[in-house]
Formats: C-alpha cells, structure tokens, sequence
C-alpha cells in the first residue's frame, strides 16, 4: 500500500482549473518527480497536499487516512513541505525556526509552560536535542543564533528543510529547492534529498532542472495544464514523445 | 580603558556650565527654585549641574563617548532653554532672565561644540564580561534603586517648568547612558540574574509606599496603574506576543470591573450573592476569558486590521449593552458605593502603620495589586519562552509558514486572546474596588486606545514595556497639568511621532525591534529611505 | 405600512451619506490596504470647512443665496478636507508604506484623535455643538403619506451624482485607470511606469472631497455639527465599505445604502430601537466578517492569501 494516495485532485480557481483529476501515488522511501511548465499546477497541487488550499473535487489519503482541513493536520499526519519562494520566520533564530518545527509533536498546554514542571522540561531538551541534530544534519549547525533573514539564500533552502523534517515527516514535499543555486549547490542539495529518504523519509520533488529529476529521483510524473500527462521511471519519461511535445509547446520555464 | 588631557573647549564649557549653575537665573523672586538667588543651585539648576559631571566622558576614552557626550550637551542646552521658556513666562520678556542662565547656556554650547569635534572612536561594547556575582548583583541592584530613585525625586517635583527640566533631564541622561552601552549591558546583566532582578524590582516596588511619607496622593495614582498595568501586560499576550490588535480590549476589563461590582454586597448590586474575594479576581479572569472566547471564535481567521476593528465594535457593543441592560448593570449610572475589601479582619479602606511610615488605604489595594502583576510577569515570561510562544511569533511572521509548520493557528490565537482576557477580567474586579463605582462610560472606545498605547509607547512584547507605558500614562498628565487640556492633542500626536520613529517603544523586545527596523520589501512598493529613523534614536523618542 | 416606507426614505438619506464616506475607506483600502481609521475626521474637518465659509468669509448679503452660499461652502469644505488628507499621507502614512501593518493602522488612530483635539481646542467655539446653515429651504413635501425634506432629495441627489461621477472617473480617465491597475498589483503597475504615489495622493484626495461633501450633507440635514461626528460616521461607513466588499467601489455604495437602511428600520421596529441605534452597525460589520470577509460584491480576503 503506498504511503500517500491522491486520487482526482482537483483545483478550480474560478475559470481556471489549475489541478484537474491527478492520480499520484508516493511510496514508502519513494523519491517521486514532479516536472512541467511554468502554470501547469505543480505548487497548487502540492497545496493541496499539505493543506494550503482545499481541493475542489478528489481525495487525497496519507497512511491510508483522510486528510482534510486545516493545514496543521496535514503535518501532524506526517505531510511536510517546504515553499517555491521561502516562507522562513525571518526575525526569528535558525535555530527557533527549527524549534517552530517541532510544535506538532509537543504537547505541554498552558499549565505546564506556565508552572515549568518536569514534562515540561523534559519535552524542550528533546526539542532543543532534535532540533540541534537536524541543524547538523543540514550542516547549518555552526549557523543556530543567526537571525534567520540573514542566511544566504542556499542555507535558508536548507534551514527550510531541517524546519520541515522537525515535524517528523513520512513525506516531504519540496517546491524548487534548488531555485537560485549553482551547479555544487544542485549537487549538494541531490544529496540532502537522498540522505532524507535514507532516513525514511518519502519525498516528492518539484524542479525545472531535468538533470537533477532525472538524476534523482526512482519514478517522474509530469504535469501539464493541471493534468498528469506521463508518469513512470525517469528513463520512460525521458524519451516519452508527449513529454517533449508539452515542453516545446510550452513557453520556457 | 586611556585618560586623556581633555580639551580646552571642554574645560571652558564644564566651567561655564557649572559657574551658569551657582548663579541666579532669575532677576525676580518667586520661580521654582529660588532662581533669583546664587550659591547652591536649587530647581532646574542642578540638573544642569549634574549634567556637568558628563565632562568625565572628555578624559575617559570610553566606547560611544561622542554621541553620549553630544547627549549631554544638547541636554545641558535643552534644560537651560525649557527653563527660559518659563522664566520670560512668569518674568515677562527676556529681561527677567539674569546671566546664570546665559552663562549656562554657553557652556552647554560650548560642551556640545567640544563633544562635536570629539573623534568618532569606537563604539561601546556589545560583549560584556561575565563579573562576579556578587559585583553583578550590585550592579542589578544599584540600576533598581536608580529606577526608584529617579521615580521618587520625580514624583516630589510638583512645578511643570521644573518637572519638565526633570523629564528633559532624565531623556538627555538616558541617551547618554544609552550611547555608552550601559543599558545594553543591563539587559544582558538582568537576563543572567533574571530571579535577582525580579526579587529586587519587586522589592523596590514594594518599598514605593513607604517613601510617600504617609501622603496618598501618588500612591492613588499608583493603585490606578497597578490596575492598568495588570491589563497591559495582557493586552502585551494578545498584541506583542500573538500580534492581534485588539481594539476593543477594554471590554474584557469592564467585564470583570462588572463581575467585582455585583459581587461586591454593594447596596446598589443587583447579584446577592458573596464569595471570598480571591475566588471574584478568578471568575471576573474567568468570565471576560469566556467572552474572549466567544469572541475570538467567529473573527480569528480574519486579517489582522479587520480583527482589530472587529473587536472594536465589540468594544462598543459592550458598552452600549451595558448602559442599557439595566436589570443586570443599572445602566448608565452603573453600580456605586462599592465597599472597600475586608478579609479575615483587615480592613482595605482603613489606613495602616508600618515601619513608623502610615499607609494609606490605597496602599492596600497596590499591594494587591503588585501579586497580581507578578502573576501576570509570571505567565507572560514563561510563556513566551514556550513552544505557545515561538509559535506565537511564527503566525505573527508568517501565518501561512506557521501553519504549514504545524502550528494550529486559530486555536493558538485563541488562547492568546483569552489569556488577554482573563488578566483583563482579573484587573477588572480589582479595579472596581479601587474606584468604587463601576459605569459603562469607563470603558469607552478611548480606553481601549490608551491600553494599545501603554503597550505601543512602552514597547511591544516586554513586560517592562508595558509596566513603564502604564506608569507613564498616568503620571504625565498628572503632572503636566499645565497642559491638561491638550493632554489628548498631545497623545494623539504621539502615537504618530512613535510608530514614525521609534516603533518598536521605548524597551522593545530585540526580536521587535528588527521587526520594525528592518522591512520587508513587500507589498506597496515605497520610498528609498522608508526606513525610519537611524540606528541609536533618542531612548525618549 | 407608510411608517416603512418612511423609514426607508430615512434610511436612504443616511445611507448616501455613508455611502459618499464608504468610498474614501475602500478606495485607500484598495490601493494600500490601510484602514484609514482617520477618515472619519476628513469628514468632520469637511464639514468645519464648510461651515468657516459661510460664517467667516461669505459677506450677508451672498449668504442668503443659495446659489452662491452652497458652491462655495462645498468648495471650502473640500478644500479643507483634502488639504488635511494630503498633508496626512505625506507626513503620517507614507513614511510607513512598507512597515508591519499595525504601525499605520496605530498611527491612524493617532491622527484621527489629533484632528478631533484640533478643531475641539482650535476652532473658535470648537467644544460645543456649531450651528450649520441649512442653506436649503428647510421644507418638506409629501408623497403617498411620506414625509420628505427637501435637504434630502439634495443629499440623495448629490451623493448619487458623485458616485456615477466617481465610476466613471475610475473607468474612462488615465488617472482612473492608473489606480485601477496600482489596486489590484501594485508591482506590475510601478513596473509598466505608473506613478504610484501620485495615484495615492489622488486617491486621498478623492476620498477627502468626497468625504467632505457628506459632511456639508451632514451638517445641513441636523443644522448643527460639532467635533465628534466623525468617530461614529466614519466607524459606520467603513462597515458599509466592508459589506459592500471592502476595495469596491460599487460596494461602497450599496453598502452604504444598505446599512441606512437597515439602521432606520432596526430603530423603527427593535423594541428600544432607539437606545441601541448604534448598536446595529457593529452588528452588521460583525456578521459581514463572520459570514462573509469579502462583503457582498468583493472577493475573499480570510486570512489565506
Ligand atoms: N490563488 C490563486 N488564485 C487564482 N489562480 C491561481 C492561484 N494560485 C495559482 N493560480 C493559477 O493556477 C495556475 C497554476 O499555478 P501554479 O500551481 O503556481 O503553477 P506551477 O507551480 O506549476 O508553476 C496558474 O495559472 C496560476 O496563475
Ligand atoms: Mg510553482
């Protein structure tokens, strides 16, 4: 059984249905693609994933649940994601950015916080310890008390990332992550995302640059005007004739 | 740290001041001060005078000397000039200022002239060393009884020209010090010490009633903050910490002032009903946290200026509600001869002996008071240091983010806005004691703003903010009585001054401060140069 | 049955009123996103412009024709008006374009208690109640059993004839279609080299001289004003703009209207409609809100965006 099933997504913005009908499994350590032109839906459709926008028609289920509503339910069932254009809390630290990302899976209420008792204390060292290990894991460890504005662009991808896998994902959704980067940084961050599936972590992956997709991830779906025109292994995808047809037709992107 | 051979600007100005401030200022009797007469300075003179001690800064190469010595100077200069206002005031023309005051005012120029051709240097320090502790509890306790102390003097003052020479004082002094680092390192020194400071602030606190020497009249006033300050610190929750401008937050300490009325036995109650005081301050918390709930329910998703006028129509229904419900409030008239505490025999109202100082009633009633606002630091504080309030700043920078993160964003709002609430509601019912009547006309639209205010002047997100807002509110108008009528003039334009140059307040939170500093390139595209005033604006903004 | 219709009448001419101000909110609304919370005070200055015409600059003999008295008391008006909102965007709310948006609302409501303090201490007799000419015959005539001043057909007259004459001004001229475009993505419009402050500045301007006008309307249907009339008129009007659709002008209007009407019914027909008379606007904007954030005729604006 997969690990998220999407079944008839679909997002209509008044005239314009940006997502129509997308069928989309991601599996248990899957690395999934997702590739098309510029407006073809591929961040709408992800915000449908992690609840950002309701879909108008279809179902989306992740560990064989429901998901609905709010979007802080969608990440404490285990749907992470990260932002096209960065949504960091930039005044914040890098490391309290992180720590933002642990809020789902702590639990001390009002009375706790307020009267400092042993849960309490208990429940911030884990947090404080999860949150260092994954500045580490992102080697932004030398980076905690910097404001989180003032990272350069790469580490604030990266900061993105460890906030998100605070959460403790089973599926990591990234918008662009290597938007902006030069080819070591592509390459490193390629790294990052197979070290996160090494930890079992499902990820699904929205990029332009063909060779990172390609290089990267284990199955490609390939989006366009809001439909799902291919999916299969990156070599299928490759030389699918649909597939080029869709990109040169298309404005670059 | 080098001394150096000072300036002979410097020298002559130092002199000149000083000389300024041994002689007459006054060639007529009968302003503050006893300004006509020469040899110890009385009044505004001795603020001059002790201005003049910043003259060490042209010896000792310290970080910052330049702008602090500027700070002096221009200081020097501003007490001399507010005080020639006055005295050609009450004098009539120029002629009624004598040369002490001239001789004064050159010396300031000539300070400033000298501080101005000081070397830019370095800046003051941003790393302090760790001291020992006894040194550091020294030094936290010598910045409390500062804080008293300037309190207290200024209180004693009862002249307008002579308080403002005072405020003018204190603002130029503050900058100063501000420039040296000092109150930088004070918060680095009162964030290591935190159970000290608090234990000695709450000290000096404590120890304000008996330096009034039996008078009430500060010490009313000081009942009447102690109340407001309740209520701003949590306003601070719902709009320095979850950044929710409530606008009609009054309503919630109207509603525990209600609560503590009709529970009170007043003979004009019409709830007959008692129960021990402690469990009223509770219920009133409780009750307005249950409307802030209602409230906040149905308007939380909304943006944040549309919440904010949201819950200013709920403000206003509340008051008109309550001035014509009058089977529960009575109305317009509202509920009065509402008695004083009594518990286990001790009577609130009456005055009391202690340490050979009498206290006042009021006295009382602030010390109540005071437990109230350490209980409301208490659940400030530790809440902020919470996941509650990081994630309370994630939504107040990004909701989107936020929620995305995890962060259920409508439930945590909520619980601000009823934390607010409930230390409103817990105010509320001290507050009805305190003024002993209760009326819808208390908590008009016009309240609501000067509780925002409190918060905004302050500083948003800090419990000192709020504590200095609160204090200032009521103790300027108090005193600047002379300007009574403009008093809303004046704050009005306030709020603008402030949110146009200082709009982090006067103590801000660091994260609030490059909030507002440093802006996002969003939205409307603005001017180049939009970003407010230069770093290191005067402290008294 | 004629009870209703009158209150209707009522009703109408309240709401011209509101509607006239309505448009200054949801227009500054539409182009920066700022709840002009002092806009209610351009009104209240308006109408104190007005009024400083007529008392202090038109000689007797003019006063008593209508023809000359009422252009030139609205020019004054405006002219007042607008210098204020100009004087207030420049120093107040520009400097603050890209701050955190509670900044500008603060000072706003800083403004708004600045104006209210300056005409209460500053204007000659400005702490009471002002009596205001009623220029027009204070007549009335009756239709169907319906009372009906002639000052209102004026109001209703006037404020209809602003209102086509703002659409159409925003529709067909260059400036018009300036703010159109800075509205709805100011980026794009500073890009394609409009000049977003002037279209700012035009915006204050129209909203004040609208505003302006309905505080001559004001002040001619009550023959007195005084320094508090702005807080409650402006507090409704933006909750006309909100039902309306808050950044539509078309909005503004219905909005207006609607919330007159509503306002002269409630009164009528609540029991002790009267005493809670002010009570029926926050009710409204309140489950405008709740119900539906984007107003009758605008879009969503929850909080997701
Ligand atoms: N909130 C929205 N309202 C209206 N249209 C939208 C909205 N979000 C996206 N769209 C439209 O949906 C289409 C798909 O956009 P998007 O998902 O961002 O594409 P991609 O990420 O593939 O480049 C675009 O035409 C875009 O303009
Ligand atoms: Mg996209």
């Amino acid at each position: 059984m997969s690990l998220l099933e999407v079944r008839g997504v679909t997002k209509r913005f008044e005239g314009l249905l940006a997502v129509d009908g997308v069928d989309l499994d991601v599996g248990e350590g899957d690395i999934l693609g997702v590739i098309g032109p510029n407006g073809a839906g591929k961040t709408t459709l992800f915000n449908c994933l992690s609840g950002l926008e309701a879909p108008t028609a279809g179902a989306i289920r992740f560990r064989g649940a429901v998901l609905s509503g709010r979007p802080d339910r969608f990440t404490r069932a285990g749907v992470a994601r990260t932002f096209q254009n960065i949504r960091l809390f930039p005044h914040m630290t890098v490391f309290e950015n992180v720590l933002v990302g642990r809020h789902c899976r702590t639990h001390v209420g009002l009375a706790s916080a307020i009267g400092r008792g042993p849960k309490f204390r208990r429940e911030e060292h884990e947090s404080e310890d999860r949150a260092a290990e994954l500045l580490g894991f992102v080697s932004l460890d030398q980076a905690g008390d910097v404001v989180a504005r003032n990272l350069s662009y790469g580490d604030q991808r990266r900061l993105e990332i460890a906030r998100a896998l605070a959460s403790e994902p089973g599926l990591l959704l990234l918008d662009e992550p290597r938007a902006g980067m030069n080819a070591q940084e592509t390459r490193a961050t390629a790294d990052l995302v197979r070290r996160i599936r090494d930890r079992g972590v499902a990820v699904a992956v929205i990029e332009h640059d063909m060779r990172f997709i390609f290089g990267l991830c284990d199955r490609v779906a390939v989006l366009v005007q809001g439909r799902k025109l291919v999916e299969g292994l990156p070599a299928e995808v490759q030389g699918d004739a649909r597939v080029i047809e869709a990109y040169l037709g298309a404005p670059a992107g | 740290m080098n001394t150096r051979k000072p300036p002979a600007l410097a020298v002559a100005g130092t002199a000149a001041l000083v000389a300024g401030s041994l002689s007459p200022w006054a060639t007529f009797a009968g302003y503050p001060g006893k300004m006509s007469l020469g040899g110890f300075p009385g009044g505004a003179r001795l603020f001059c005078l002790l201005l003049a001690t910043g003259a060490v800064l042209f010896v000792l190469d310290l970080g910052g000397r330049r702008r602090a010595a500027l700070a002096v100077g221009i200081g020097a200069a501003a007490v001399v000039a507010v005080n020639f206002a006055g005295l050609m005031d009450h004098g009539g023309g120029i002629g009624s200022v004598a040369w002490g005051a001239w001789l004064s005012l050159a010396g300031a120029g000539l300070l400033t002239a000298a501080a101005w051709r000081l070397p830019a240097g370095t800046p003051a320090p941003k790393e302090w060393p760790v001291l020992p502790v006894a040194v550091e509890v020294a030094a936290v306790a010598a910045a409390v009884l500062a804080l008293l102390g300037a309190v207290v003097w200024g209180l004693r003052i009862n002249e307008s020209s002579r308080f403002v020479s005072f405020l003018v004082f204190v603002a130029f002094v503050s900058v100063a010090v501000h420039h040296l680092g000092v109150f930088e390192a004070l918060g680095v020194l009162f964030a290591r010490r935190q159970r000290i400071a608090l234990v000695l602030g709450g000290a000096a606190a404590v120890a304000f009633p008996f330096t009034q020497q039996g008078n009430a009249y500060w010490i009313r006033v000081f009942a009447s903050i102690g109340v407001f300050a309740v209520a701003a610190i949590g306003l601070n929750v719902v709009v320095g910490l979850a950044g929710l401008l409530d606008l009609g937050y009054v309503a919630f300490f109207g509603v525990g002032a209600y609560v503590g009325a009709l529970l009170s036995n007043a003979a004009l109650t019409t709830v007959h009903f008692h129960v021990p005081f402690l469990f009223v301050v509770l219920l009133g918390g409780c009750v307005a946290a249950v409307f802030g709930l209602v409230i906040g329910t149905p308007t939380l998703r909304l943006r944040g200026d549309y919440l904010a006028i949201v819950t200013l129509g709920f403000g206003e229904i509340f008051r008109i509600t309550a001035n014509n419900w009058d089977g529960l409030t009575r109305g317009p008239n509202g509920i009065s001869g509402i008695p004083d505490l009594a518990a286990a025999g001790f009577d609130f109202g009456e005055s009391h002996a202690l340490f050979g100082v009498t206290l006042p009633g009021f006295a009382n009633y602030y010390f109540v008071e005071l437990v109230l606002i350490a209980g409301a630091i208490l659940v400030f504080t530790r809440l902020n240091d919470s996941r509650i309030g990081r994630a309370w700043v994630a939504i107040r920078e990004d909701e989107v983010a936020a929620a995305a993160s995890g962060i259920d964003t409508i439930r945590l709002k909520l619980m601000a806005f009823a934390i607010g609430a409930f230390l409103a509601g817990c105010a509320g019912t001290v507050n009805a004691h305190v003024t002993t009547q209760v009326s819808p006309d208390s908590y008009t639209f016009l309240e609501s703003i000067l509780l925002v205010a409190a918060v905004v002047l302050g500083g948003m997100g800090t419990v000192p903010g709020a504590l200095l807002g609160s204090t200032m509110l009521f103790v300027l108008p108090e005193k600047l009585r002379s300007f009574q009528d403009k008093r809303l003039l004046l704050f009005g334009a306030a709020l603008i001054l402030v949110m146009r140059f200082r709009p982090e307040g006067l103590v801000p939170s660091k994260r609030r401060r490059r909030e507002l500093r440093e802006r996002a390139p969003e939205g409307v595209p603005g001017l180049p140069g939009a970003s407010g005033a230069p770093p290191g604006s005067p402290v008294a903004g | 049955m004629r009870q209703f219709l009158q209150q209707l009448v009522n009703g109408t001419v309240l709401g011209a009123t509101y509607g006239l101000i309505a448009l200054g909110y949801t227009m500054v609304y539409g182009i920066i996103q700022l709840i002009n919370f002092a806009h209610g005070e351009v009104f209240m200055v308006g109408a104190f412009g007005g009024l400083t015409v007529y008392r202090y600059w038109l000689p007797d003999s003019l006063a008593s024709n209508v023809w000359v008295a009422l252009p030139a008391v609205l020019i004054g008006a405006i002219a007042v008006a607008v210098g204020v909102a100009v004087v207030m965007e420049r120093l107040a709310y520009r400097p603050l374009r890209n701050a955190p948006r509670l900044a500008p609302l603060i000072t706003a409501i800083g403004v708004s208690i600045f104006l209210q303090e300056a005409v209460r201490l500053f204007y000659p007799g400005g702490k009471r109640q002002q009596a205001f000419p009623q220029m027009i015959s204070s007549g009335t005539f009756d239709v169907g059993g319906v009372t009906v001043p002639w000052v209102s057909v004026f109001v209703v007259v006037v404020a209809v004839a602003l209102m086509v004459g703002l659409q159409v001004f925003v529709k067909t001229t260059k400036t018009g279609k300036a703010m159109r475009a800075t509205s709805q993505d100011p980026e794009s419009a500073k890009l394609i080299g409009i000049d977003v402050d002037r279209v700012i500045v035009v915006t204050f301007v129209l909203g004040a001289a609208l505003a302006a006008v309905a505080g001559v309307m004001q002040g001619m249907r009550f023959a007195q004003i005084d320094f508090r009339i702005g807080f409650l008129a402006g507090l409704k009007a933006f909750t006309a703009a909100v039902l309306g659709g808050i950044g539509n002008i078309k909005g503004a209007v219905l909005g207006g209207f609607l919330l007159g009407i509503v306002e002269a019914l409630a009164t009528q027909y609540v029991p002790h409609g009267s005493s809670w008379k002010d009570v029926w606007a926050f009710v409204v904007l309140i489950g405008v809100l709740v119900v539906r954030p984007g107003g009758l005729l605008g879009e969503r604006v929850a909080t997701r965006a």
